[in-house]
Protein backbone atom coordinates (compact mmCIF):
# COMPACT_ATOMS: atom_id res chain seq x y z
CA UNK A 1 0.00 0.00 0.00
CA UNK A 2 2.93 2.15 0.63
CA UNK A 3 3.89 1.71 -2.88
CA UNK A 4 1.28 2.18 -4.21
CA UNK A 5 0.62 5.99 -1.68
CA UNK A 6 4.06 7.28 -3.34
CA UNK A 7 3.13 6.43 -6.88
CA UNK A 8 -0.37 8.08 -6.41
CA UNK A 9 1.69 11.28 -4.41
CA UNK A 10 3.88 11.52 -7.32
CA UNK A 11 1.36 11.76 -10.21
CA UNK A 12 -0.70 13.88 -8.16
CA UNK A 13 -3.78 11.72 -8.23
CA UNK A 14 -6.45 11.08 -5.61
CA UNK A 15 -5.15 8.46 -3.75
CA UNK A 16 -8.46 7.08 -2.87
CA UNK A 17 -9.51 6.57 -6.50
CA UNK A 18 -6.26 4.73 -7.12
CA UNK A 19 -7.10 2.21 -4.52
CA UNK A 20 -10.69 1.83 -5.42
CA UNK A 21 -9.28 1.13 -8.81
CA UNK A 22 -6.38 -1.54 -7.52
CA UNK A 23 -9.29 -3.32 -5.68
CA UNK A 24 -11.62 -3.59 -8.42
CA UNK A 25 -8.79 -4.41 -10.68
CA UNK A 26 -8.17 -7.34 -8.00
CA UNK A 27 -11.67 -8.30 -8.06
CA UNK A 28 -12.07 -9.22 -11.92
CA UNK A 29 -10.24 -12.10 -11.80
CA UNK A 30 -12.74 -13.92 -14.55
CA UNK A 31 -11.93 -17.47 -15.22
CA UNK A 32 -14.13 -19.91 -16.97
CA UNK A 33 -14.23 -23.95 -16.07
CA UNK A 34 -14.87 -25.62 -19.49
CA UNK A 35 -16.14 -28.82 -19.15
CA UNK A 36 -18.14 -31.07 -21.82
CA UNK A 37 -21.19 -33.91 -20.90
CA UNK A 38 -20.08 -37.40 -21.80
CA UNK A 39 -21.50 -38.29 -25.01
CA UNK A 40 -19.80 -35.52 -27.01
CA UNK A 41 -18.52 -35.84 -30.82
CA UNK A 42 -15.23 -35.08 -32.26
CA UNK A 43 -16.67 -32.26 -33.30
CA UNK A 44 -18.02 -30.80 -29.94
CA UNK A 45 -14.83 -31.75 -28.42
CA UNK A 46 -12.63 -29.98 -30.74
CA UNK A 47 -14.58 -27.02 -30.62
CA UNK A 48 -14.08 -27.07 -26.79
CA UNK A 49 -10.21 -27.55 -27.49
CA UNK A 50 -10.24 -24.35 -29.60
CA UNK A 51 -11.85 -21.81 -27.13
CA UNK A 52 -9.58 -23.44 -24.39
CA UNK A 53 -6.86 -22.05 -26.85
CA UNK A 54 -8.28 -18.92 -27.38
CA UNK A 55 -9.17 -17.97 -24.19
CA UNK A 56 -6.23 -18.12 -21.60
CA UNK A 57 -8.17 -17.70 -18.44
CA UNK A 58 -9.93 -20.71 -19.14
CA UNK A 59 -9.54 -24.13 -17.42
CA UNK A 60 -10.18 -27.26 -19.20
CA UNK A 61 -12.27 -29.85 -16.76
CA UNK A 62 -13.11 -34.36 -17.85
CA UNK A 63 -15.98 -34.55 -18.93
CA UNK A 64 -18.59 -35.12 -16.37
CA UNK A 65 -22.22 -36.67 -16.18
CA UNK A 66 -24.53 -34.16 -15.08
CA UNK A 67 -28.11 -34.46 -16.38
CA UNK A 68 -29.82 -34.36 -13.27
CA UNK A 69 -27.11 -32.84 -11.03
CA UNK A 70 -26.26 -29.99 -12.72
CA UNK A 71 -25.26 -28.05 -8.92
CA UNK A 72 -22.13 -30.46 -9.69
CA UNK A 73 -21.28 -27.79 -11.91
CA UNK A 74 -21.05 -25.05 -8.98
CA UNK A 75 -18.98 -26.97 -6.95
CA UNK A 76 -16.67 -27.50 -10.04
CA UNK A 77 -16.44 -24.06 -10.36
CA UNK A 78 -15.48 -23.33 -6.98
CA UNK A 79 -12.97 -25.96 -6.31
CA UNK A 80 -11.48 -24.47 -9.33
CA UNK A 81 -11.72 -21.22 -8.29
CA UNK A 82 -13.60 -20.03 -11.38
CA UNK A 83 -16.21 -17.78 -11.66
CA UNK A 84 -17.69 -18.75 -15.77
CA UNK A 85 -18.66 -21.94 -16.70
CA UNK A 86 -18.99 -23.12 -19.81
CA UNK A 87 -21.13 -26.44 -19.90
CA UNK A 88 -21.15 -28.34 -23.01
CA UNK A 89 -24.09 -30.34 -22.87
CA UNK A 90 -24.20 -33.22 -25.47
CA UNK A 91 -27.47 -34.65 -26.62
CA UNK A 92 -27.96 -38.16 -28.58
CA UNK A 93 -24.60 -37.34 -29.15
CA UNK A 94 -25.97 -35.03 -32.10
CA UNK A 95 -27.26 -31.40 -30.53
CA UNK A 96 -24.81 -29.30 -29.31
CA UNK A 97 -25.82 -27.16 -26.06
CA UNK A 98 -23.84 -24.84 -24.44
CA UNK A 99 -24.63 -23.11 -21.18
CA UNK A 100 -22.76 -20.23 -19.76
CA UNK A 101 -23.69 -19.78 -16.29
CA UNK A 102 -21.68 -17.04 -13.99
CA UNK A 103 -20.94 -19.65 -10.95
CA UNK A 104 -22.12 -19.80 -7.72
CA UNK A 105 -24.90 -17.11 -7.62
CA UNK A 106 -26.04 -16.30 -11.51
CA UNK A 107 -27.28 -15.44 -14.12
CA UNK A 108 -26.80 -18.56 -16.40
CA UNK A 109 -28.13 -18.93 -20.22
CA UNK A 110 -28.80 -22.29 -22.48
CA UNK A 111 -27.74 -21.81 -26.31
CA UNK A 112 -28.15 -24.45 -28.68
CA UNK A 113 -24.73 -24.57 -30.66
CA UNK A 114 -25.55 -24.48 -34.47
CA UNK A 115 -23.63 -24.56 -38.13
CA UNK A 116 -20.37 -25.53 -35.83
CA UNK A 117 -17.26 -25.18 -37.79
CA UNK A 118 -13.93 -25.74 -35.61
CA UNK A 119 -10.95 -24.36 -36.40
CA UNK A 120 -9.29 -28.09 -37.51
CA UNK A 121 -12.15 -28.32 -40.44
CA UNK A 122 -12.15 -24.62 -41.88
CA UNK A 123 -9.09 -23.86 -43.77
CA UNK A 124 -8.86 -20.45 -42.75
CA UNK A 125 -5.06 -18.53 -43.54
CA UNK A 126 -5.41 -16.34 -40.22
CA UNK A 127 -3.29 -17.35 -37.39
CA UNK A 128 -2.71 -15.32 -34.07
CA UNK A 129 -0.91 -15.80 -30.86
CA UNK A 130 -1.93 -17.77 -28.42
CA UNK A 131 -2.91 -16.25 -25.12
CA UNK A 132 -3.12 -12.68 -26.95
CA UNK A 133 -6.33 -10.50 -26.09
CA UNK A 134 -9.22 -10.25 -27.96
CA UNK A 135 -11.39 -6.88 -29.33
CA UNK A 136 -15.05 -7.84 -28.47
CA UNK A 137 -17.19 -6.53 -31.48
CA UNK A 138 -20.89 -6.50 -30.55
CA UNK A 139 -23.69 -5.79 -32.98
CA UNK A 140 -25.36 -2.59 -32.52
CA UNK A 141 -28.40 -5.09 -32.00
CA UNK A 142 -27.09 -5.63 -29.05
CA UNK A 143 -28.41 -2.95 -27.15
CA UNK A 144 -31.88 -3.13 -28.39
CA UNK A 145 -33.02 -5.72 -25.91
CA UNK A 146 -32.57 -6.16 -22.17
CA UNK A 147 -32.10 -9.65 -22.47
CA UNK A 148 -29.25 -9.04 -25.16
CA UNK A 149 -28.04 -6.40 -23.15
CA UNK A 150 -27.31 -8.94 -20.40
CA UNK A 151 -26.08 -11.30 -22.61
CA UNK A 152 -23.65 -8.65 -24.13
CA UNK A 153 -22.63 -8.54 -20.65
CA UNK A 154 -21.56 -12.00 -20.21
CA UNK A 155 -20.02 -12.74 -23.07
CA UNK A 156 -18.13 -10.04 -22.09
CA UNK A 157 -17.14 -10.91 -19.17
CA UNK A 158 -16.39 -14.83 -20.48
CA UNK A 159 -14.85 -14.13 -23.63
CA UNK A 160 -12.91 -11.22 -22.34
CA UNK A 161 -9.80 -11.97 -21.62
CA UNK A 162 -8.77 -10.30 -18.33
CA UNK A 163 -5.65 -7.64 -18.59
CA UNK A 164 -2.39 -9.33 -16.85
CA UNK A 165 -4.47 -12.83 -17.14
CA UNK A 166 -2.59 -16.18 -16.09
CA UNK A 167 -0.71 -17.38 -19.54
CA UNK A 168 -2.07 -14.32 -21.64
CA UNK A 169 0.12 -12.28 -23.94
CA UNK A 170 -0.67 -7.90 -23.51
CA UNK A 171 -1.34 -7.47 -27.20
CA UNK A 172 -4.23 -7.46 -29.81
CA UNK A 173 -4.04 -9.53 -32.49
CA UNK A 174 -7.59 -10.36 -32.91
CA UNK A 175 -11.35 -9.71 -33.07
CA UNK A 176 -14.33 -11.91 -31.85
CA UNK A 177 -17.42 -10.45 -33.70
CA UNK A 178 -20.72 -11.39 -32.07
CA UNK A 179 -23.19 -10.27 -34.15
CA UNK A 180 -27.41 -11.12 -34.17
CA UNK A 181 -28.63 -12.22 -37.56
CA UNK A 182 -32.08 -14.34 -37.94
CA UNK A 183 -32.31 -14.27 -34.02
CA UNK A 184 -29.04 -15.54 -32.91
CA UNK A 185 -25.32 -14.87 -32.22
CA UNK A 186 -22.94 -15.68 -34.66
CA UNK A 187 -19.54 -15.89 -33.54
CA UNK A 188 -16.54 -15.30 -35.74
CA UNK A 189 -12.67 -14.81 -34.87
CA UNK A 190 -10.84 -12.11 -37.26
CA UNK A 191 -6.48 -11.74 -36.81
CA UNK A 192 -6.04 -8.12 -37.18
CA UNK A 193 -2.98 -7.99 -40.04
CA UNK A 194 -1.38 -4.77 -39.67
CA UNK A 195 0.41 -5.68 -42.54
CA UNK A 196 -0.08 -4.64 -46.47
CA UNK A 197 -1.96 -7.61 -47.59
CA UNK A 198 0.13 -7.61 -51.09
CA UNK A 199 3.12 -6.09 -50.36
CA UNK A 200 3.73 -7.12 -46.67
CA UNK A 201 5.25 -4.08 -45.63
CA UNK A 202 3.78 -2.05 -43.17
CA UNK A 203 1.18 0.20 -43.08
CA UNK A 204 0.33 3.62 -43.61
CA UNK A 205 -0.59 5.91 -41.00
CA UNK A 206 -4.64 5.68 -43.20
CA UNK A 207 -4.54 2.41 -44.03
CA UNK A 208 -7.04 0.46 -42.43
CA UNK A 209 -6.11 -3.12 -41.10
CA UNK A 210 -7.48 -6.43 -42.76
CA UNK A 211 -8.69 -8.63 -40.90
CA UNK A 212 -8.41 -13.07 -41.83
CA UNK A 213 -10.86 -15.21 -40.22
CA UNK A 214 -9.08 -17.77 -38.23
CA UNK A 215 -11.99 -19.70 -37.12
CA UNK A 216 -13.88 -21.33 -34.85
CA UNK A 217 -17.41 -20.69 -36.37
CA UNK A 218 -20.47 -21.35 -34.44
CA UNK A 219 -24.00 -19.72 -34.16
CA UNK A 220 -25.40 -19.46 -30.34
CA UNK A 221 -29.55 -19.51 -30.51
CA UNK A 222 -30.75 -18.92 -26.67
CA UNK A 223 -33.09 -20.79 -25.13
CA UNK A 224 -33.18 -19.46 -21.57
CA UNK A 225 -32.04 -17.18 -19.43
CA UNK A 226 -32.30 -18.46 -15.71
CA UNK A 227 -31.53 -16.00 -12.65
CA UNK A 228 -29.44 -18.87 -10.77
CA UNK A 229 -26.50 -20.21 -12.25
CA UNK A 230 -27.87 -23.32 -13.69
CA UNK A 231 -31.18 -23.17 -12.59
CA UNK A 232 -33.62 -21.02 -11.14
CA UNK A 233 -36.52 -18.99 -12.45
CA UNK A 234 -36.44 -18.61 -16.08
CA UNK A 235 -36.16 -14.95 -16.78
CA UNK A 236 -36.40 -15.00 -20.70
CA UNK A 237 -37.58 -17.58 -22.96
CA UNK A 238 -36.38 -17.43 -26.53
CA UNK A 239 -40.13 -17.57 -28.63
CA UNK A 240 -38.45 -18.65 -31.67
CA UNK A 241 -36.35 -21.89 -30.77
CA UNK A 242 -37.60 -24.97 -32.10
CA UNK A 243 -36.53 -27.66 -30.30
CA UNK A 244 -33.66 -29.97 -32.95
CA UNK A 245 -36.42 -33.08 -31.54
CA UNK A 246 -39.33 -31.51 -32.63
CA UNK A 247 -37.87 -30.49 -36.40
CA UNK A 248 -36.23 -34.15 -36.71
CA UNK A 249 -39.99 -35.57 -35.38
CA UNK A 250 -41.45 -33.22 -37.76
CA UNK A 251 -39.50 -34.21 -40.99
CA UNK A 252 -40.57 -37.98 -39.57
CA UNK A 253 -44.37 -37.41 -39.85
CA UNK A 254 -43.71 -35.53 -42.76
CA UNK A 255 -42.38 -39.08 -44.39
CA UNK A 256 -44.65 -40.65 -42.41
CA UNK A 257 -47.94 -38.94 -44.87
CA UNK A 258 -46.86 -41.12 -47.63
CA UNK A 259 -48.38 -44.21 -45.08
CA UNK A 260 -51.33 -42.55 -44.46
CA UNK A 261 -53.00 -40.89 -47.53
CA UNK A 262 -52.58 -44.80 -48.66
CA UNK A 263 -54.61 -46.09 -45.83
CA UNK A 264 -57.31 -43.29 -46.45
CA UNK A 265 -57.23 -43.66 -50.17
CA UNK A 266 -58.42 -47.16 -49.58
CA UNK A 267 -60.90 -45.96 -46.86
CA UNK A 268 -62.36 -43.81 -49.68
CA UNK A 269 -62.17 -46.38 -52.28
CA UNK A 270 -64.27 -48.57 -50.10
CA UNK A 271 -67.10 -46.18 -49.43
CA UNK A 272 -66.81 -44.98 -53.24
CA UNK A 273 -67.90 -48.57 -53.83
CA UNK A 274 -70.75 -48.87 -51.71
CA UNK A 275 -72.46 -45.92 -52.35
CA UNK A 276 -72.32 -46.90 -56.49
CA UNK A 277 -72.99 -50.85 -56.56
CA UNK A 278 -73.03 -51.94 -60.22
CA UNK A 279 -76.42 -52.75 -61.94
CA UNK A 280 -77.51 -55.65 -62.52
CA UNK A 281 -77.31 -56.92 -65.49
CA UNK A 282 -80.51 -58.33 -67.13
CA UNK A 283 -79.10 -60.47 -69.33
CA UNK A 284 -76.99 -62.40 -67.08
CA UNK A 285 -79.30 -65.18 -66.16
CA UNK A 286 -80.59 -65.69 -69.98
CA UNK A 287 -79.29 -69.37 -70.34
CA UNK A 288 -79.75 -70.77 -66.55
CA UNK B 1 -80.57 -53.82 -54.64
CA UNK B 2 -80.98 -52.58 -50.70
CA UNK B 3 -79.90 -55.98 -49.69
CA UNK B 4 -76.30 -55.46 -51.73
CA UNK B 5 -75.88 -51.96 -50.34
CA UNK B 6 -75.94 -53.44 -46.39
CA UNK B 7 -73.89 -55.71 -47.40
CA UNK B 8 -71.46 -53.69 -48.82
CA UNK B 9 -71.86 -51.33 -45.79
CA UNK B 10 -71.23 -54.11 -43.32
CA UNK B 11 -68.07 -55.48 -45.15
CA UNK B 12 -67.13 -51.62 -45.40
CA UNK B 13 -67.12 -51.79 -41.30
CA UNK B 14 -65.06 -54.96 -41.39
CA UNK B 15 -62.41 -53.81 -43.75
CA UNK B 16 -61.75 -51.12 -41.64
CA UNK B 17 -62.16 -51.64 -37.96
CA UNK B 18 -60.90 -55.33 -38.05
CA UNK B 19 -57.30 -53.93 -37.91
CA UNK B 20 -57.22 -52.08 -34.93
CA UNK B 21 -53.37 -50.30 -35.30
CA UNK B 22 -54.76 -48.97 -38.28
CA UNK B 23 -58.16 -47.58 -36.29
CA UNK B 24 -55.88 -46.40 -33.79
CA UNK B 25 -53.77 -44.46 -36.29
CA UNK B 26 -56.55 -42.61 -37.92
CA UNK B 27 -58.07 -41.53 -34.30
CA UNK B 28 -54.77 -40.06 -33.51
CA UNK B 29 -54.28 -38.59 -36.79
CA UNK B 30 -57.80 -36.72 -36.97
CA UNK B 31 -57.29 -35.85 -32.73
CA UNK B 32 -53.86 -34.16 -33.48
CA UNK B 33 -55.43 -32.33 -36.20
CA UNK B 34 -58.22 -31.64 -34.12
CA UNK B 35 -57.29 -30.09 -30.92
CA UNK B 36 -56.02 -26.99 -31.10
CA UNK B 37 -52.91 -26.33 -29.00
CA UNK B 38 -53.21 -22.84 -27.01
CA UNK B 39 -50.44 -20.65 -27.79
CA UNK B 40 -47.99 -20.81 -25.25
CA UNK B 41 -46.96 -17.63 -23.32
CA UNK B 42 -43.59 -16.74 -23.55
CA UNK B 43 -41.49 -15.45 -20.39
CA UNK B 44 -39.54 -12.32 -20.73
CA UNK B 45 -39.03 -10.62 -17.49
CA UNK B 46 -37.39 -7.17 -18.63
CA UNK B 47 -37.28 -5.48 -15.55
CA UNK B 48 -35.78 -8.34 -13.74
CA UNK B 49 -33.78 -8.31 -16.56
CA UNK B 50 -32.59 -5.03 -16.45
CA UNK B 51 -31.86 -5.16 -12.45
CA UNK B 52 -30.02 -7.88 -13.53
CA UNK B 53 -27.85 -6.55 -15.79
CA UNK B 54 -26.87 -3.81 -13.02
CA UNK B 55 -26.32 -6.03 -10.58
CA UNK B 56 -23.39 -8.05 -12.81
CA UNK B 57 -22.41 -4.90 -14.82
CA UNK B 58 -19.01 -3.85 -15.11
CA UNK B 59 -19.33 -0.89 -17.02
CA UNK B 60 -17.66 1.16 -14.61
CA UNK B 61 -14.30 -1.13 -15.55
CA UNK B 62 -11.92 1.05 -17.82
CA UNK B 63 -12.21 0.24 -21.32
CA UNK B 64 -8.59 -1.74 -21.26
CA UNK B 65 -10.34 -4.32 -18.82
CA UNK B 66 -13.03 -4.88 -21.13
CA UNK B 67 -12.17 -4.88 -24.35
CA UNK B 68 -15.70 -4.35 -25.77
CA UNK B 69 -16.72 -2.68 -29.02
CA UNK B 70 -20.35 -1.93 -30.07
CA UNK B 71 -20.81 -1.71 -33.84
CA UNK B 72 -22.52 1.91 -35.01
CA UNK B 73 -24.55 0.27 -36.89
CA UNK B 74 -26.76 -2.75 -36.26
CA UNK B 75 -26.44 -5.77 -38.75
CA UNK B 76 -28.78 -5.98 -41.63
CA UNK B 77 -29.01 -9.21 -43.45
CA UNK B 78 -32.24 -9.53 -45.61
CA UNK B 79 -31.39 -13.83 -45.64
CA UNK B 80 -29.62 -15.48 -43.55
CA UNK B 81 -29.09 -17.89 -45.98
CA UNK B 82 -26.83 -15.48 -48.26
CA UNK B 83 -23.43 -16.04 -47.32
CA UNK B 84 -21.51 -13.35 -48.86
CA UNK B 85 -23.77 -10.56 -47.77
CA UNK B 86 -23.37 -12.06 -44.27
CA UNK B 87 -19.88 -12.93 -43.89
CA UNK B 88 -19.17 -9.18 -45.64
CA UNK B 89 -21.14 -7.31 -42.89
CA UNK B 90 -19.50 -9.33 -39.99
CA UNK B 91 -16.44 -8.77 -41.79
CA UNK B 92 -17.70 -4.80 -42.07
CA UNK B 93 -18.41 -5.34 -38.08
CA UNK B 94 -14.98 -6.71 -37.32
CA UNK B 95 -12.71 -3.89 -38.88
CA UNK B 96 -14.61 -1.45 -37.25
CA UNK B 97 -14.14 -2.76 -34.06
CA UNK B 98 -10.70 -3.24 -35.16
CA UNK B 99 -10.03 0.16 -35.60
CA UNK B 100 -11.58 1.52 -32.75
CA UNK B 101 -10.40 -0.91 -30.47
CA UNK B 102 -6.77 0.10 -31.43
CA UNK B 103 -7.54 3.65 -30.38
CA UNK B 104 -8.67 2.73 -27.19
CA UNK B 105 -5.61 0.79 -26.63
CA UNK B 106 -3.05 2.99 -27.23
CA UNK B 107 -5.07 5.73 -25.06
CA UNK B 108 -4.80 3.23 -22.34
CA UNK B 109 -0.58 3.15 -22.93
CA UNK B 110 -1.23 -0.63 -23.91
CA UNK B 111 0.97 -2.28 -26.80
CA UNK B 112 -1.39 -2.92 -29.40
CA UNK B 113 0.99 -5.16 -32.10
CA UNK B 114 3.31 -7.09 -30.75
CA UNK B 115 6.84 -6.15 -31.67
CA UNK B 116 8.55 -7.95 -34.95
CA UNK B 117 10.96 -10.26 -32.34
CA UNK B 118 8.41 -11.41 -30.23
CA UNK B 119 7.97 -14.93 -31.43
CA UNK B 120 5.41 -17.29 -29.20
CA UNK B 121 3.41 -19.87 -29.60
CA UNK B 122 0.72 -19.44 -31.98
CA UNK B 123 -3.01 -20.78 -31.91
CA UNK B 124 -2.70 -22.56 -35.41
CA UNK B 125 0.99 -24.79 -35.25
CA UNK B 126 3.21 -24.44 -38.09
CA UNK B 127 1.86 -28.24 -39.57
CA UNK B 128 -1.78 -26.93 -39.17
CA UNK B 129 -0.80 -23.85 -41.51
CA UNK B 130 1.65 -25.66 -43.67
CA UNK B 131 -1.96 -28.02 -44.15
CA UNK B 132 -3.64 -25.06 -44.99
CA UNK B 133 -1.08 -23.90 -47.48
CA UNK B 134 -0.96 -27.36 -49.14
CA UNK B 135 -4.44 -26.86 -49.74
CA UNK B 136 -5.07 -23.73 -51.19
CA UNK B 137 -1.88 -24.18 -53.47
CA UNK B 138 -3.95 -28.00 -54.26
CA UNK B 139 -7.21 -25.78 -55.04
CA UNK B 140 -5.11 -23.45 -57.30
CA UNK B 141 -3.44 -25.93 -59.31
CA UNK B 142 -6.40 -27.80 -59.72
CA UNK B 143 -7.68 -24.81 -61.19
CA UNK B 144 -5.17 -24.72 -63.66
CA UNK B 145 -5.60 -28.20 -64.38
CA UNK B 146 -8.69 -27.81 -65.40
CA UNK B 147 -8.29 -24.61 -67.50
CA UNK B 148 -5.51 -26.18 -69.25
CA UNK B 149 -7.07 -29.97 -69.78
CA UNK B 150 -10.80 -27.30 -71.22
CA UNK B 151 -8.11 -25.39 -73.86
CA UNK B 152 -6.27 -28.62 -75.05
CA UNK B 153 -9.82 -30.02 -75.53
CA UNK B 154 -10.81 -27.05 -77.49
CA UNK B 155 -7.80 -27.32 -79.59
CA UNK B 156 -8.15 -30.97 -80.13
CA UNK B 157 -11.38 -29.92 -81.38
CA UNK B 158 -10.03 -27.26 -83.85
CA UNK B 159 -7.14 -29.36 -84.78
CA UNK B 160 -8.68 -32.13 -86.04
CA UNK B 161 -10.44 -29.24 -88.51
CA UNK B 162 -7.15 -27.68 -89.41
CA UNK B 163 -5.25 -31.11 -89.99
CA UNK B 164 -8.21 -32.15 -92.90
CA UNK B 165 -8.03 -29.32 -94.73
CA UNK B 166 -3.99 -29.62 -94.99
CA UNK B 167 -4.71 -33.31 -96.25
CA UNK B 168 -7.15 -31.56 -98.88
CA UNK B 169 -4.79 -29.13 -99.31
CA UNK B 170 -1.65 -30.87 -100.45
CA UNK B 171 -3.62 -33.33 -102.23
CA UNK B 172 -4.99 -30.42 -104.42
CA UNK B 173 -1.82 -29.22 -105.15
CA UNK B 174 -0.71 -32.35 -106.22
CA UNK B 175 -3.59 -32.74 -108.46
CA UNK B 176 -2.94 -29.62 -109.87
CA UNK B 177 0.86 -30.77 -110.53
CA UNK B 178 0.47 -33.63 -112.07
CA UNK B 179 -2.10 -32.24 -114.58
CA UNK B 180 0.46 -29.41 -115.62
CA UNK B 181 3.11 -32.20 -116.25
CA UNK B 182 0.45 -34.63 -118.48
CA UNK B 183 0.03 -31.75 -120.23
CA UNK B 184 3.39 -30.64 -121.15
CA UNK B 185 4.09 -34.59 -121.69
CA UNK B 186 1.30 -34.34 -124.56
CA UNK B 187 2.63 -31.24 -125.49
CA UNK B 188 6.29 -32.44 -125.87
CA UNK B 189 4.98 -35.69 -127.59
CA UNK B 190 2.86 -33.80 -130.22
CA UNK B 191 6.03 -32.06 -131.35
CA UNK B 192 5.44 -28.77 -130.11
CA UNK B 193 8.07 -27.11 -128.71
CA UNK B 194 7.54 -23.56 -129.48
CA UNK B 195 8.41 -20.84 -126.94
CA UNK B 196 5.48 -20.50 -125.50
CA UNK B 197 6.40 -23.22 -123.09
CA UNK B 198 6.67 -21.60 -119.94
CA UNK B 199 8.87 -24.45 -118.23
CA UNK B 200 11.89 -24.65 -119.76
CA UNK B 201 12.54 -28.31 -118.27
CA UNK B 202 13.94 -31.40 -119.79
CA UNK B 203 10.32 -33.49 -118.54
CA UNK B 204 11.73 -36.96 -119.46
CA UNK B 205 14.98 -36.95 -118.40
CA UNK B 206 13.11 -34.92 -114.49
CA UNK B 207 11.54 -38.65 -114.53
CA UNK B 208 14.47 -40.23 -115.38
CA UNK B 209 15.76 -38.54 -112.13
CA UNK B 210 13.49 -40.03 -110.16
CA UNK B 211 13.24 -43.78 -111.18
CA UNK B 212 16.90 -43.55 -110.82
CA UNK B 213 16.45 -42.67 -107.04
CA UNK B 214 14.17 -45.25 -106.64
CA UNK B 215 16.94 -48.12 -108.02
CA UNK B 216 20.17 -46.83 -107.29
CA UNK B 217 23.55 -48.39 -108.94
CA UNK B 218 23.67 -50.02 -112.37
CA UNK B 219 21.13 -51.53 -114.32
CA UNK B 220 21.15 -55.31 -114.40
CA UNK B 221 20.96 -56.98 -117.60
CA UNK B 222 17.64 -57.25 -119.65
CA UNK B 223 16.85 -53.38 -118.15
CA UNK B 224 15.51 -55.14 -115.13
CA UNK B 225 16.62 -52.84 -112.09
CA UNK B 226 19.08 -54.24 -109.55
CA UNK B 227 17.67 -54.72 -106.21
CA UNK B 228 19.06 -53.35 -102.94
CA UNK B 229 21.78 -54.26 -100.71
CA UNK B 230 19.59 -56.35 -98.53
CA UNK B 231 17.21 -57.66 -100.61
CA UNK B 232 20.37 -59.18 -102.82
CA UNK B 233 21.82 -60.85 -99.34
CA UNK B 234 18.21 -62.49 -99.04
CA UNK B 235 18.10 -63.46 -102.17
CA UNK B 236 21.61 -64.58 -101.88
CA UNK B 237 20.51 -66.56 -98.80
CA UNK B 238 17.16 -67.67 -99.47
CA UNK B 239 17.47 -68.39 -103.12
CA UNK B 240 15.89 -66.03 -105.45
CA UNK B 241 15.52 -67.02 -109.13
CA UNK B 242 17.03 -70.23 -110.74
CA UNK B 243 16.36 -73.74 -109.27
CA UNK B 244 15.57 -74.56 -105.82
CA UNK B 245 15.69 -78.02 -105.78
CA UNK B 246 18.13 -79.55 -103.23
CA UNK B 247 19.22 -76.14 -102.17
CA UNK B 248 17.96 -76.63 -98.96
CA UNK B 249 19.45 -80.38 -98.12
CA UNK B 250 22.03 -80.97 -96.05
CA UNK B 251 25.52 -81.68 -97.86
CA UNK B 252 28.44 -83.65 -96.23
CA UNK B 253 29.74 -80.39 -95.95
CA UNK B 254 26.83 -78.36 -94.19
CA UNK B 255 27.06 -81.74 -91.73
CA UNK B 256 30.79 -81.23 -90.87
CA UNK B 257 29.94 -77.52 -90.63
CA UNK B 258 30.60 -76.77 -86.88
CA UNK B 259 30.79 -72.94 -86.87
CA UNK B 260 26.99 -72.39 -85.78
CA UNK B 261 27.69 -74.61 -82.50
CA UNK B 262 28.16 -73.28 -78.89
CA UNK B 263 29.67 -74.59 -76.57
CA UNK B 264 28.94 -72.87 -74.12
CA UNK B 265 25.01 -72.57 -74.82
CA UNK B 266 25.14 -76.49 -75.17
CA UNK B 267 27.12 -76.99 -71.91
CA UNK B 268 25.46 -78.51 -68.96
CA UNK B 269 26.84 -78.90 -65.88
CA UNK B 270 25.29 -82.24 -64.78
CA UNK B 271 24.13 -84.57 -67.28
CA UNK B 272 21.66 -86.18 -65.30
CA UNK B 273 18.09 -84.55 -65.08
CA UNK B 274 18.26 -81.97 -63.08
CA UNK B 275 16.41 -82.97 -59.52
CA UNK B 276 13.13 -81.96 -58.94
CA UNK B 277 13.90 -80.02 -55.63
CA UNK B 278 16.60 -77.74 -57.21
CA UNK B 279 13.77 -76.77 -59.25
CA UNK B 280 12.07 -72.92 -57.82
CA UNK B 281 8.20 -74.76 -57.78
CA UNK B 282 5.25 -73.28 -58.02
CA UNK B 283 3.50 -73.12 -54.46
CA UNK B 284 0.48 -75.21 -53.74
CA UNK B 285 -2.93 -73.35 -54.22
CA UNK B 286 -3.44 -73.29 -50.22
CA UNK B 287 -0.27 -71.20 -49.87
CA UNK B 288 -0.91 -69.12 -52.36
CA UNK B 289 -4.24 -68.15 -51.62
CA UNK B 290 -2.61 -67.68 -47.82
CA UNK B 291 -0.32 -65.15 -49.47
CA UNK B 292 -2.55 -63.23 -51.54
Amino acid sequence: MATLYKTAQSEYMDVDELIDEKERQSNIKHRVLMVASRGSTYRHRHLLNDLEMLLPHSKKEAKIEAKKDMDLLNEMAEIQGCNNVFYFETRKHTDLYLWISRAPSGPSVKFQVQNLHTMDELKMTGNCLKGSRPILSFDANFETEPHLQLLKEILTQTFGVPKGARKSKPFFDHVFTFSIVDGRIWFRNYQIAEKDAETGGDLGRNDKPTLIEIGPRFVLNTIRIFEGSFGGPTLYENPDFVSPNVIRANLRKSRAVKHVDRINSAKEKEIRTAENPLPKDPLNDVFD
Amino acid sequence: MSDSEHEYSENENDAIYDDEETALEMAALESSAMIERPAKEFINHKAALSALLEEISQKSLKWIHRCDVVSTQPIVVEKADNDLDRELKFYQQGLEAAILGKQEVLNAGVPFERPSDYFAEMVKSDSHMARIRQKLLDQQKGIQNAEEAKKQRELRKYGKKIQHEKLKEREDQKKVALDKIATIKKRLRSGDMGDADDFDIDVDSEGDDKKSKFNRGAKAKGGRPQPNKKRQNKNEKFGYGGKKRGIKNNTSDSAADMSSFSVKRNKSTNFSAPSKKSRVQRPGKAKRQRTH
